[in-house]
């Protein structure tokens, strides 16, 4: 009897909608959908154009690859604002090197970029600041980084690269970027741990997960992710200025939460949460200036939308300091 | 038979689906002493709390006085004539001790819309003078006062008016001896004045010993009521839990042999400010027991052998040779560790079951370095059901378990990891006699599979009921050793804590 009665407590714990788990799953899809009914409505039909379609693919690229480190590390419950930077910085990389071999540049690219992350990863988990304030000081140091080296211009890359710029080749770059994630994420032990970290490090330290060690590496690996990412940044653009990345950060995050992922990480985080969440940002991103032309008022529009959706979906009871 | 004051007719409460009050019909007298209790979740709390207006009662009714009694708030139930005095602090920070005492009820206070602190504070005195508690300050912030000053205060605001029933929801836990005779005091005062108070306790030696008559509930269905001189702690732990448990909560034999088999040293082990070097051995099968105050260092000694004490000298040794410096080295040699801090350090709380269950062997359970989901699943379903945790599903978050069901989770993961060294720490506390009973039992099985245990605990019956051998520390330092005797009782081991 004492079985059952208990028993029927935790079903109705469970049972409570907004903790289960499909509804997790499926509110953020349910947002995808409804702005693109809402801005399809809105604009006419004109986003769903395939030009649109199109335009909204192009630019999807680079947020989707670097949102996959950002969203290891904030499952793992740490915050990272220096990602647009150092997309700034490592595309400078990538387009001097590029003039030599280019193969070498996207290896330089990588490189670059893991480093400026072990360069995170160090202050954060060794001198344990908090990773927030981190990446926001890394975030300015590596623009200014971007900006002098840009001083006298923007720097171009080959035009080797920029003849790459194929929608094929970016398309099996970036999905090759994301089933690689996708792996980690769900079957190796890193993915496990990352989400054991984020739900309670301290627990997770006595179950024998290395929480320091880890939280390195991933700010190594969504460096070099974000390093990856300027490759096809510079296929892009073919010249990097000071401004290259810059906001990217933010996008990304604001991507995440659109998505789904809790703020402070954890068990609730979905691999669907990057895919979800960096579609929405742009299709919003491209929808908002056909039904707003003042730029004003997009700002406005975005940061109301932005608000509903974070109220409609935040975890409430998972809430704390973000470290 | 006494004149019956109160009277609960047919009261139903649920929650959701859960029916944590069934059908209870229930009188209390004029002028008794009447003890509730019950299992955790056998809805002594929720009865109290519907009868107090802080739940909503589903169907059924209270008659008060032969009265139907309707309350919607604390302050409704006091103007009828019921008051309680809860289990956490029920005071509120930031007023002051007379504020707390008239919270609710400060009207008489007030004249034209503005409170007349001078007379609140001195009519508040007075009160204080009356109860014994003249020591309190009444114009003085209740911050001032300790856990137990303020339990004072509000024995004063839940009985100054003179209310016909008073509830005391399980406020002598937080109490110390001196406190629990001054609360005594004023429960027999109040029987004395012709009114009733409802106990509730888990101390059934308290209950026994201060009560007229006892009620006892499971499931949140009334077993019945006894009279409290006719029954023995015994009897009522047989009604609360349904079943004998009297022989087979503790392990009864006193003569088994262990093995002289060595499996873990500690040698020298030391931490500033908590253990002084010491040393000791586990052996293969042996349940040691390490008692002392909370504060002897006892802690401290099983996070060193679990490699989780990070400014330690000295050294954590196995038969091997190995020697343990971190908490993956110790897992992965195969000892396990759950915490007293069990909802921080023992489970991760806000993770499923199955990702808790999985964690510690992760390693053991990749397929080529790859986790499938469909493993660690079988995996998890297979320990959990082992260990009989009540889940909706291993896909469950353990935030929503009960206490006894986390520790399930804990002790389930390392069965899983089939650990031979285990360090548990307060491995029962907060958890109910039944699911108690499970883990004394799963220890025992343990031993006798060779498994060896280190029992960290602050009970002194569990170490005397569960050990080999009991190591008494004091200080930092180890200050009595006793081998597994009959003849040993509670006073020894206290003798050498103190």
């Amino acid at each position: 009897m004492a079985e059952q009665i208990k028993e029927e407590k935790n079903v109705r714990g469970a049972l409570r909608f907004d903790q289960k788990p499909w509804v997790r799953e499926l509110l953020p899809l349910l947002g995808l959908l409804l702005i693109v009914v809402i801005f399809s409505f809105l604009t006419g039909g004109k986003i769903i154009q395939p030009k649109n379609l199109q335009l909204i693919l192009s630019q999807l690229y680079v947020p989707l690859i670097a949102a996959m480190g950002v969203f290891m590390i904030m499952t793992a419950g740490g915050l990272d604002f220096s990602q647009g930077s150092i997309l700034g910085l490592t595309s400078i990389i990538i387009c001097w090197v590029s003039q030599y071999h280019i193969l070498l540049a996207v290896v330089a690219g990588i490189f670059a970029g893991a480093l400026m992350g072990a360069f995170n990863g160090l202050f954060h988990v060794k001198f344990k600041i908090a990773s927030f304030i981190v990446t926001i000081c890394t975030m300015y140091l590596f623009r200014g980084l971007c900006q002098f080296i840009t001083t006298d211009g923007p720097i171009a890359a080959t035009v080797a690269v920029v003849a790459l710029n194929k929608t094929w080749l970016k398309i099996l770059l970036t999905g090759v970027v994301i089933l690689i994630g996708f792996f980690v994420f769900r079957f190796t032990r890193l993915g496990m741990d990352l989400r054991a970290i984020g739900a309670g490090e301290t627990a997770a330290r006595y179950s024998g997960c290395r929480p320091e060690l880890t939280k390195f590496l991933i700010y190594v690996a969504a460096g070099a992710i974000t390093g990856f990412a300027s490759f096809i940044n510079v296929m892009k653009v073919g010249s990097i200025t000071g401004t290259a990345g810059s906001q990217l950060e933010t996008q990304i995050l604001i991507a995440l939460v659109l998505g789904g992922l809790p703020i402070s990480g954890g068990a609730k985080a979905s691999f669907s949460n990057i895919l979800i969440g960096t579609l929405t940002y742009s299709i919003l991103e491209k929808s908002l200036p056909m039904v707003f032309p003042v730029s004003a008022t997009q700002q406005l529009v975005k940061g109301i939308i932005f608000l509903c959706v974070v109220a409609l979906t935040i975890d409430r009871k998972s809430l704390r300091v973000i470290k | 038979m006494g004149e019956i004051i109160l009277r609960s007719e047919n009261l139903n409460k649920h929650f959701g689906i859960t029916h944590a009050v069934k059908d209870v019909s229930l009188s209390f007298e004029k002028g008794e002493i009447h003890g509730l209790i019950g299992e955790n979740g056998s809805g002594k709390s929720t009865f109290c709390s519907m009868l107090c207006g802080i739940y909503p009662i589903s169907s059924g009714r209270f008659l008060l006085d032969g009265k139907e009694l309707k309350v919607k708030t604390q302050v409704d139930a006091n103007r009828a004539g019921v008051s309680i005095i809860v289990q956490e602090m029920g005071t509120l920070s930031g007023l002051t001790v007379a504020e707390n005492i008239y919270l609710g009820n400060e009207d008489p206070f007030v004249k034209n819309g503005i409170k007349n602190v001078a007379v609140m504070n001195k009519t508040a005195q007075a009160l204080l003078e009356q109860y014994g508690f003249g020591r309190i300050n009444a114009s003085a912030m209740i911050d001032h006062y300790n856990f137990e000053d303020r339990k004072l205060v509000e024995i004063v605001k839940a009985t100054y008016f003179k209310p016909h029933v008073v509830v005391i929801d399980e406020t002598t836990t937080a109490l110390s001896q001196s406190g629990r005779e001054v609360l005594f005091t004023h429960m027999n005062r109040i029987r004395n004045e012709g009114n009733t108070v409802i106990f509730i306790s888990h101390d059934l030696t308290e209950v026994i010993e201060h009560t007229d008559r006892i009620s006892v509930l499971r499931d949140g269905e009334l077993i019945g009521t006894v009279t409290s001189a006719d029954v023995t702690p015994d009897d009522l732990k047989r009604l609360m839990v349904g079943r004998e448990l009297g022989s087979r909560y503790y392990r009864t034999d006193y003569d088994e042999p262990v093995s002289s088999e060595v499996v873990l040293s500690v040698e020298n082990l030391a931490v500033s400010g908590e253990v002084d070097h010491i040393s000791f051995e586990l052996h293969k099968g042996e349940i040691l027991g390490i008692g002392g105050l909370s504060e002897c260092g006892m802690h401290e000694v099983g996070k060193a052998v679990f490699g989780a004490s990070f400014h330690r000298s000295g050294t954590v040794r196995l038969s091997s040779g190995v020697h343990i410096n971190s908490i993956p080295c110790a897992i992965r040699h195969s000892i396990a560790y759950a915490s007293k801090d069990r909802d921080n350090e023992s489970v991760v709380i806000s993770d499923t079951i199955r990702d808790n269950i999985c964690l510690p062997s992760v390693d053991e359970l990749r397929t080529k370095r790859v986790l499938l989901k469909k493993r660690l699943d079988r995996f998890a379903q297979n320990h959990a059901e082992q260990m009989s945790v009540v889940m909706t599903g291993i896909g469950q978050y353990v935030a929503d378990l009960s206490g006894g069901n986390k520790q399930k989770v804990v002790l389930a993961r390392w069965l899983g990891k089939d650990s031979d060294i285990l360090v548990l720490d307060s491995p029962t506390r907060g958890i109910d006699v039944k699911v108690k009973a499970d883990i004394y039992a799963l220890m025992r099985e343990l031993s006798k599979k060779g498994k060896s245990i280190i029992m960290i605990s602050e009970e002194i019956q569990e170490l005397l009921g569960m050990s080999d051998r009991i190591l008494i520390m004091k200080d930092g330092k180890i200050n009595g050793e006793y081998r597994r005797n009959p003849a040993l009782g509670e006073e020894d081991l206290i003798a050498k804590m103190v």
